[in-house]
Order: C-alpha cells, then sequence, then structure tokens
C-alpha cells in the first residue's frame, strides 16, 4: 500500500514513527508492503514512487523544521499530481471556519478514487455529506477514528462491531482539557480561572483555549458522530453548544454536596445533538477526572457499552489511525 | 437475610427509555423448603418481568413459611395478573401487594445572576406543574457577585414532565442569562 501523509505535524510525524516501527510486521501479515511515497507539510514536499524512508523524514522535519527538499509554494498537488498512491493520510490541522486545507486534499484524493484516512475533524464537521458521497461515487474509502476520542475506539467499534445493533445513543466526555479543568476545580476547590491557567502550564491547554472550552472541539466530534453513526446530516453548527467558561467554583462545590460533578457531556440521540455540562453522580463511568475520554453507546440488544481511553497525543492518535490502515489493509487481502 | 440488587447502571438503557413500567412490591410466603425462591420468581421473568430486588427473611419462619418480599417491575397490568394467576397455582400466597409509582429525577443547577424572586417564582411554576411527585431546591450565594448557584432536584411520575420541566427552565435561563446545567436523567 503506498501512502501520502498530507501535514507533518505532531500528528503526522507521529504516523510515520507508527510505519517505521510496524510497517515491517504489518506488511508480513498482510502480505503487502507500505511504503510512504509522499509528504508534505505546510512549506515543502518530498516525494518517491520507490518509497521515502519515514526516519529521513523525520530527521529532515526535526533539523531543518521541514518534511521535504521542495518547496510546495502552498500547492503541494502540483508536485504530487503525477504520483500514484493508494492512500492519503490527512493529518494537517483542524479548521472550523472552511475545513481548509483539508478538505481540499481529501476532495483531491476522493475524486482520484483514493482512499483517504485522517484525524482531521473540520471537513468532516462541516462537510461529512459531500466526503462521504465522493467517496462512495469514487468507490473509494474514508476512515476517521482518529477524529473522535483519540486513541478510544467509538466509531468503528459503533460502525463494524456493532453493525447488528440498533444504536439509541451515544453520550460521553469527548475532550480531555475540560475535564481536567472541570476535575481540579472539583478536587482543588480551584476557581475556573485558575484551573485553566494550570493547564496551560502543563500543557494540557492552549494558549488560546476557546476550541475546547467554548465546546468547539467537542460539538465537531458530536457532528461527526451525528453523521458516521446516525445517520443524520448535521454540520458542526447544528450542535446545541454551551462551554464551561460559565461553571464557577460554587456550582462545582454545590454539586459535590449532592455527591454529583460536573462534566462536558457530548450527547447524540433521537431527542439531543449537543455538547453542555451536565451533572454526573460521583461514580458514575462518566465521572471519570482526569485528561481521559470516555464514551457510553446505547444500544437496543447490548444495552450500554462504555469504552474510554487517551483522547489526545501524538501516538494516541497515530493509533487510530493504524487501526483504519489495518482496516483498509484487511480489506485488500479478501 | 439475603439482598439481591441489580446495577442500576445496567438496569437502566435501551427499550425501557421509551417504555413506562409498572413497578409492583410483594411480601410472598413460601415453604421453608429448597427451590421455592426459584419456583416462585420464576413467573415474573416468564411473563416479561424485570426484578429489582428480593428480600428474603430466612430468620422468619411462621408455620413452616417463610417472607420473601420482592419488588418488579411489568410492562402491564395483564402481565401482572398472568404472574398472579400462576401463584396461585403453585400454592404461592401473596401476603401483601403494592404498587409504585416509577419517578424520574429532575436535577437542574442554575449558575449565575438569579435573584432571590426570580428563583422563588422558578420554584412555584415548577410545583405547579403536572406530574411533580416532589422538589426542593438549595443555593449558594459567594460573596462574588457571579459566584451564585441553586440545585434544584425532585421527582416526577412521567418521562414528558422531565422535559417538560427542563424546556422551562431553558427558555428562563435564556431570557435571565443564567446558565443551565442538567443531570444525565438516569
Amino acid at each position: 500500500m503506498d501512502i501520502v501523509i498530507a501535514g507533518f505535524g505532531v500528528v503526522g510525524q507521529g504516523v510515520a514513527e507508527v510505519i517505521q516501527q510496524k510497517g515491517r510486521a504489518l506488511s508480513e501479515v498482510f502480505g503487502e508492503e507500505i511504503r510512504i511515497v509522499g509528504a508534505f507539510d505546510s512549506k515543502s514536499c518530498e516525494v518517491s514512487q520507490d518509497g521515502l524512508d519515514p526516519g529521513a523524514l523525520l530527521k529532515r522535519k526535526s533539523m531543518d523544521g521541514r518534511v521535504g527538499k521542495k518547496d510546495s509554494d502552498g500547492d503541494p498537488w502540483r508536485i504530487l499530481g503525477g504520483i500514484d498512491y493508494d492512500t492519503l493520510i490527512e493529518v494537517t490541522p483542524t479548521n472550523i471556519v472552511d475545513g481548509e486545507p483539508g478538505f481540499t486534499n481529501m476532495m483531491i484524493a476522493l475524486n482520484a478514487g483514493k482512499n483517504v484516512i485522517t484525524s482531521n475533524k473540520g471537513p468532516l464537521a462541516l462537510k461529512f455529506k459531500d466526503l462521504s458521497r465522493t467517496a462512495e461515487a469514487h468507490d473509494a474509502r474514508l476512515r476517521f477514528e482518529a477524529t473522535v476520542g483519540g486513541a478510544t475506539p467509538i466509531i468503528n467499534l459503533s460502525r463494524e462491531l456493532l453493525r447488528g445493533e440498533r444504536i439509541l445513543s451515544i453520550r460521553g466526555i469527548l475532550n480531555g482539557t475540560c475535564n481536567f479543568i472541570l476535575n481540579r476545580m472539583k478536587e482543588e476547590g480551584l476557581p475556573f480561572a485558575q484551573a485553566l491557567r494550570e493547564a496551560q502550564d502543563m500543557g494540557i491547554a492552549e494558549r488560546d483555549p476557546s476550541y475546547d472550552i467554548d465546546g468547539v472541539d467537542s460539538a465537531c466530534k458530536a457532528a461527526i458522530l451525528a453523521n458516521a453513526i446516525f445517520g443524520l446530516e448535521r454540520t458542526y453548527s447544528d450542535v446545541k453548544r454551551t462551554g464551561i467558561r460559565s461553571v464557577t467554583e460554587e456550582a462545582v462545590s454545590l454539586a459535590a454536596e449532592e455527591k454529583k460533578v460536573i462534566r462536558l457531556i457530548g450527547e447524540i440521540s433521537g431527542k439531543r445533538l449537543e455538547v453542555a455540562p451536565r451533572l454526573v453522580p460521583i461514580g458514575h463511568p462518566l465521572s471519570i477526572g482526569g485528561t481521559r475520554n470516555i464514551v457510553q453507546i446505547h444500544t437496543d440488544l447490548a444495552g450500554e457499552i462504555t469504552v474510554a481511553g487517551r483522547g489526545a497525543g501524538k501516538f494516541e492518535t497515530a493509533s487510530a489511525i493504524l487501526s483504519d490502515l489495518v482496516a483498509l489493509l484487511k480489506e485488500n487481502q479478501k | 437475610m439475603l439482598f439481591i440488587i441489580k446495577d442500576e447502571y445496567r438496569e437502566k438503557g435501551n427499550a425501557r427509555l421509551e417504555e413506562s413500567w409498572l413497578k409492583v412490591n410483594v411480601d410472598l410466603r413460601l415453604k421453608d423448603i429448597p427451590g421455592q425462591l426459584v419456583f416462585a420468581l420464576e413467573p415474573i421473568s416468564t411473563n416479561g418481568g424485570n426484578i429489582v430486588g428480593v428480600v428474603h427473611h430466612r430468620d422468619v419462619v411462621i408455620g413452616g413459611h417463610i417472607t420473601v418480599n420482592v419488588t418488579f417491575e411489568v410492562r402491564s397490568d395483564k402481565a401482572l395478573q398472568r404472574i398472579l394467576d400462576t401463584w396461585k397455582e403453585r400454592d404461592i400466597d401473596v401476603a401483601r401487594m403494592g404498587s409504585l409509582y416509577e419517578t424520574f429525577p429532575i436535577e437542574c443547577l442554575l449558575v449565575g445572576e438569579i435573584s432571590p424572586q426570580e428563583l422563588n417564582n422558578i420554584m412555584e411554576r415548577i410545583e405547579s406543574m403536572e406530574d411533580m411527585e416532589s422538589v426542593d431546591v438549595r443555593y449558594s450565594v459567594s460573596a462574588a457577585s457571579d459566584g451564585k448557584a441553586a440545585i434544584i432536584f425532585g421527582k416526577v411520575r412521567k418521562q414528558e414532565a422531565v422535559e417538560r420541566v427542563e424546556r422551562f427552565l431553558e427558555e428562563r435561563a435564556k431570557e435571565t442569562g443564567f446558565i443551565l446545567i442538567r443531570g444525565l436523567g438516569d
């Protein structure tokens, strides 16, 4: 399987490292060589139909701050256009305004009948229908486990392992940063601003934390789940969204007196498509602390299934991308 | 004394979210011989019932009989009647029977500027709504002007009543600017 990696930031580098570590073993299992034939970042591009050495790409990125020798001049496809590949791994940063450049990268690949694996929430949260219909029209696969829950398997679990079930609702903690802040407020009695500063100092929250604390990240994930699992044609803006900025220490304390914690919960069901702070009983699976993500899937036969795991990080996201890659390799074996 | 209580989270969910069940509590008088408890509980599951709890008073034997308190849920009066008929056929005495309302919890936290008058108005309006079983409020006020919070909790007899209360509070939240934090509804 020949791969192009679009975006060579933290996640892209994680993918290259995982291919370097596990590529040979996977090739032996599936009888198909896994080669990176193209990679680009915002500045540069590297291409070789004979395959690129992941170690060399990682080294150049580390030394020079760019993945390739060639300048991409903002249009990597000018260089990549002539290359033959099977799968695009699209891991450029999420853009929730117009989904670019991820959306265009994905559409170029899908229109050419290439498979796409992505961790990029923006294009899917904004234009899921366009992407899935283009994939269908060109008999290409669009896989996106890494967009929701990081290493926590939610989408493939729901769509593949629970295929025979009717999924009634999904709800859970979809953003580890908010969970960390809310948990610190409860455990240490901190005001919101102080818990946020602590999260920023620890590198858990961004300098501009609005994407997390205003519920934007969770709402993107809820929109993706609504489309992918419930077949609802919804975008990010259809998700009713309340962040955690207004959660006060008094509110956290009052909740604790009633043996409850406040958690930012995403819910997708027949009645709701929303992200909002909710009261959760202490001891309930959704009351977990820390930065983990956790999701409860309610189905008609299995009842309640709960999955939890690390929601973000270089190798956690690469793990989800790898699961999609393996699914494509398995499909090729048939 | 033997207690059998089902996992409170496991018994919720899937189809039960959409259906209302009749909850029944009975005292059964059973012969104090092995196998009688299973013999008594079997008609409940056969008729689609859901056993919530069993309290087995093994230490009190009167006339060779012991008393077992059973709480279970059934989907209809007909299913309940079939269970009662089977117990009669099996010579199992029903010493006492009571039905309970299934109640649904209301838990809402209101955060932000809420005057005592506004809170009173909200409580009066909720108390006057249909299908309310109970409702109460607790609040905290800090010195900080934006530090107020109040928690409203109670029970209602129908799922629709939960939604009615939440809709009302959502509207009030929009009008007056407080933040509404709902419970999970489990």
